[in-house]
């Protein structure tokens, strides 16, 4: 499939002409994207950390999973916003940038990572460190760590990745 | 005074071989960088979730003293990664990050928000903690944690604006802009 027309197609935009003239505003969106990854990246890194039993060991996970949701959409939503307004002003650069298809690769999983194997497994946990009491489908507590450290490794080569398109 | 005590000070630094080499590294520039930046999220993570706890909008459900004290270690431990990259990012480049509008912005900022943590710290010892279960805390604590993560968020707009040149010392600026960030060479040429 080829990518490149969709490329010269956004670089055409009023989009990409209005995020190159003003840099004052684009530095904004840069924030707002870091901003936005704290928030995603930060309630994910709690969920799996919790389910490392690193940090708040004891504690219910499905309280703190549950609670972690809302703010891992809002996130969601802001990086992509913020990262569509970026990567409008520097299209035909990423097209070609071996670093962003990384990141866009990594990006597709960990969603769909999250969605499926992460929140199923989770909510499977056994009591060892769920602490909410036995479950009948309580999977092996392996199986939930392999979930959380792949998580936590997934988003740390999202974020990487897309801190090294700059130098690339 | 002050000024010139700062650019000497970032002049010292810059003739270290190893503050060039570490500015000119093909990957270990970078890579503190990314550290500094990537660390955000575990520091700046556990800080939103404690303070979201405080606004009364997360986590109401559990009491704000098990956040606050449970998660102190790991924000904590991204907090010294974060300093000693960011020691060695200005390390790199001492004389314009000194000079730098935003870095200084960044400083007191980082003042601000210390200060404000310290009050935040005192109010919610655990003798007086007597909001500890309620969904929303009182109104002072409320405050506190929202001005914790708007200056934080100030804080990552300074340091993301540190990386243009729009106020550099070599460039066209008017006066105050000059003494804001400390261009001695260029305030000299005034006089």
């Amino acid at each position: 499939m080829n990518v490149v027309p969709f490329f010269e197609w956004l670089d055409a935009t009023w989009l990409a002409s209005f995020a190159k003239t003003y840099a004052g505003l684009f530095s904004m969106v840069q924030a707002v994207h870091i901003l936005s990854m704290v928030m995603l990246v930060g309630m994910i890194i709690l969920g799996d950390l919790r389910m490392l039993n690193v940090v708040l060991k004891g504690v219910p996970s499905d309280v703190i999973i549950q609670n972690t949701k809302k703010w891992i959409y809002i996130g969601l939503v802001g990086i992509v916003l913020s990262g569509i307004y970026e990567a409008s002003a520097i299209a035909m650069k990423l097209a070609y940038n071996s670093f962003f298809w990384a990141k866009m690769a990594g990006l597709a999983m960990g969603i769909v990572f999250m969605l499926s194997f992460r929140s199923a497994v989770y909510s499977r946990a056994p009591e060892t460190i769920a602490s909410t009491g036995p479950k009948s489908d309580a999977v092996e507590p392996w199986v939930v760590k392999l979930v959380a450290s792949a998580s936590l490794l997934i988003w740390f080569s999202v974020a990487a990745n897309g801190r090294w398109i700059g130098f690339s | 005074m002050l000024n010139e005590l700062l650019f000497e000070f970032a002049t010292w630094l810059d003739g270290f071989q190893a503050s060039t080499n570490l500015h000119e590294a093909l990957y270990a520039y970078g890579w503190v960088e990314a550290t500094h930046v990537l660390t955000l999220t575990l520091f700046l993570g556990m800080l939103l979730v404690i303070d979201l706890r405080l606004l009364g909008v997360a986590f109401k459900e559990l009491p704000a003293s098990t956040l606050m004290e449970r998660l102190d270690k790991p924000m904590m431990i991204g907090f010294v990664v974060m300093i000693i990259s960011g020691i060695l990012l200005y390390f790199a480049i001492p004389v314009r990050s000194t000079q730098s509008i935003w870095f200084r912005i960044k400083v007191v900022l980082l003042i601000a928000a210390g200060i404000n943590a310290l009050l935040i710290r005192n109010m919610t010892r655990s003798a007086d903690l007597a909001w500890d279960n309620d969904p929303v805390p009182p109104k002072r604590i409320r405050v506190g944690a929202g001005l914790s993560l708007s200056l934080w968020a100030l804080v990552v707009v300074c340091g993301r604006n540190m990386a243009y040149d729009w106020w550099d010392c070599h460039k066209e600026m008017p006066y105050f802009m000059y003494w804001a960030a400390g261009c001695v060479n260029e305030l000299a040429a005034f006089e």
